[in-house]
């Protein structure tokens, strides 16, 4: 039960506030880099080539960066992610000067190959507390959170279909 | 975090490695009743991930040390964010078209309070759950509703150890099991495509990610648009996903939970 308590209390400290990526600019710019090098490669199979892929690959990055300042600076606080998706899709808006060479370049990144690499990350960063958790918590908590996932995909589609 | 650890170049080579062989393995379609199962690159990716991990089978620390596994924690934030860009541009060009389905995208958020429409009855009817339910079945179990249930009870509380044990879930099989069923129901064809795609869109970065590459591969013509309602929908879950689950979704679990009970301890007066 003691190491219970006491991953808990890490993860309140870690996960919570530190692990904010606009938190460390400087260590998230070279990372960023990293993880933009692995989605470059998986999309070298279904995507483009290297080099084809090599503008759109850095604008991704940009993008990144400059959302991740905003949150930075921001007074009130947003997820990051909201400030990167925001800057994407004013980038890309009809009337946004150059939208079209944009939009041309970041055709040349596959949409899923991108993904990938967030997965394989995902698999091999799983911790000893997650695994523990999982076999203690068990079943029960398994079957609740699909059905979780499961209530509100079908809840919010159910609404969607009646509005459209 | 130790900056070395974080661009230890054995951990992304690997990614890299394993991203290659998942993307090469390509999408699998797998008949199942009346749709379809689809198999995408990133459930291979995870999987092969998981094989190496450390901290599952201790062998594997030869390849990749425990301390580089812990490093891949903090990754998985910064790695989503190209991706997340990445759906922000399929947003732009398709901005009329979401203007126009307004009314339909912003409603559809309260169906995130779904989650605990099935959920809690089964925890608290079937399971026999405590407190804990309340935790599980609030929200989608993600950092920011961690954050209030960790701020009104305590992360060591019932409710805390209820929305942590699905967050572990989550971050476990939540991708997959959102590619799974989306492009399941979607196969089905008994829900508008599109009101599909702004479901997707419940907060997460990568189970927004499966959810609408499942549903852009179950119908590639159109990708586009599917691909501009799920990344639109989930933008205003991250703007007010929080509110909601703070001022609406908590309230109605608590007073679900109090009735569920309620209406069970009638059921054992009446045996009794």
């Amino acid at each position: 039960m003691k190491t219970h308590e006491n991953s808990a209390n890490q993860f309140d400290a870690e996960a919570l506030k530190a692990l904010r990526p606009e938190n460390q600019l400087g260590k998230t710019a070279l990372v960023l880099a990293a993880v933009c090098v692995a989605g470059w490669f998986s999309n070298i199979v279904n995507g483009s080539p290297l080099l084809d892929a090599l503008p759109g690959m850095l604008i991704l990055y940009v993008m990144v960066i400059i959302g991740l300042v905003i949150g930075r600076v921001c007074p009130f606080y947003l997820p990051s992610v909201a400030w990167v998706s925001l800057i994407s899709i004013i980038a890309t808006l009809p009337f946004f000067p150059g939208n079209g060479w944009i939009i041309a370049r970041l055709a040349e990144v596959d949409f899923l190959a991108v993904v990938t690499p967030v997965l394989a990350y995902a698999g091999l960063a799983l911790t000893g507390r997650e695994f523990a958790m999982f076999r203690q918590t068990g079943w029960k908590l398994v079957i609740v959170a699909l059905l979780v996932f499961t209530g509100t995909f079908i809840g919010s589609a159910v609404v969607a279909h009646v509005m459209l | 975090m130790d900056l070395k650890l974080l661009l230890d170049w054995r951990l992304h080579l690997m990614v890299i490695v394993t991203s290659m062989f998942a993307e090469w393995i390509g999408i699998v379609r797998i008949p199942l009743g009346p749709g379809t199962l689809l198999l995408l690159p990133l459930l291979y990716a995870f999987i092969i991930g998981v094989i190496f991990n450390p901290h599952l089978f201790s062998a594997m620390g030869k390849v990749i040390p425990k301390p580089v596994s812990n490093a891949a924690g903090p990754i998985i934030l910064i790695a989503i964010l190209p991706f997340i860009a990445k759906f922000g541009s399929t947003i732009g060009p398709a901005i009329e078209q979401i203007i126009a389905a307004g009314p339909a995208l912003i409603l559809q958020e309260l169906g995130n309070l779904g989650t605990m429409l099935i959920a809690l009855p089964f925890a608290v009817l079937v399971l026999k759950m405590g407190r804990e339910a309340i935790g599980a079945t609030y929200s989608i179990a993600r950092e920011p509703n961690i954050a209030i249930i960790s701020d009104r009870y305590g992360l060591r509380s019932a409710e805390g150890i209820g929305i942590m044990g699905v967050y572990v879930v989550g971050t476990m099989f939540g991708t997959l099991y959102f590619a799974l069923m989306a492009g399941y129901i979607a196969s089905l064809d008994i829900l508008d495509i599109r009101a599909l795609a702004m479901a997707c869109g419940v907060g997460s970065g990568s189970m927004v990610a499966a959810c609408s590459a499942a549903l852009a591969e179950a119908v590639p013509a159109s990708k586009d648009e599917l691909l501009a309602f799920a990344g639109a929908s989930n933008l205003l879950t991250y703007a007010t996903g929080l509110y909601v689950s703070l001022f609406i979704a908590l309230p109605v679990t608590e007073w679900m939970y109090k009735r569920l009970k309620g209406s069970r301890q009638e059921v054992r007066h009446e045996n009794s």
